[in-house]
């Protein structure tokens, strides 16, 4: 019961010197390393956790904070790709398709794929309308790219979220 | 559905739209408390308006 290494009393700082009527540390307290020290299985089932809703929060964007009740960021994140999405297709911006022929055109598609299922709609609403000989299109390029890295961003952030890290 | 309407923007209302979004996102993701939110977006809406405008008046010179 009083088990005296450094792990116990980093997870159980509240403890009294007795140890009774323990109350545990808030988990948000709790160093994550500690947490894991003492049950090793948990951690593996919050890697899994964390990694299906970074995969969610990138196939919709803001659903990954949406499954962590972090309902603020998810509307704001789910409206802000959305919005560039829109406006980067409304633009004529150049929606790169997959296998391009230079590493720019690749770097393209990955940074437009990051809007995960909008880039379907995406593609679905632009059609073959990419136009970037004017100035309004080269911004839709951009737009895009943006908004796909962006919902990467937000993907990461609901992925050290379900980790308990700080976010 | 292929019928979207283009959208016609000037460089500045481009710069706006893009400031605006990209500062509401970053405040949102960065910062806990709605307050502070607030004024993380703010500052980093200042600050991509201000930089665009200084890089865009510094490029003037060599535009010609």
């Amino acid at each position: 019961m009083f088990d005296d290494t450094s792990e116990n009393k980093t997870a159980n700082d509240s403890t009294d010197a007795s140890g009774e009527n323990a109350v545990p540390a808030p988990i948000h307290d709790v160093h994550p390393q500690a947490v894991y020290s003492d049950n090793s299985a948990n951690a593996g089932a919050y890697d899994l956790r964390a990694i299906v809703i970074a995969i969610a929060g990138w196939i919709l964007p803001g659903f990954g904070h949406a499954l962590l009740k972090m309902w603020g960021r998810a509307v704001t994140i789910f409206l802000a790709v959305g919005f560039l999405v829109y406006l980067g297709a409304g633009m004529r911006g150049n929606l790169f398709p997959p296998g391009g022929d230079d590493a720019f055109a690749r770097l393209g598609y990955a940074a437009d794929l990051g809007t995960g299922s909008f880039y379907f709609i995406a593609r679905d609403v632009e059609g073959s309308r990419a136009d970037v000989s004017h100035a309004d299109g080269d911004y839709g390029t951009r737009f895009l790219a943006t908004a796909g890295v962006l919902n990467l961003l937000a993907a990461l952030h609901a992925y050290e979220a379900a980790r308990r890290r700080k976010a | 559905m292929t019928g979207m309407v283009p959208l016609h923007l000037s460089h500045f209302q481009s710069l706006l739209l893009f400031a605006i979004i990209i500062s509401l996102a970053f405040g949102t993701l960065g910062r806990r408390d709605p307050l502070e939110r607030l004024k993380y977006a703010a500052w980093s809406f200042g600050m991509f308006v201000l930089v665009a405008i200084a890089l865009g008046w510094l490029m003037y010179p060599f535009s010609r």
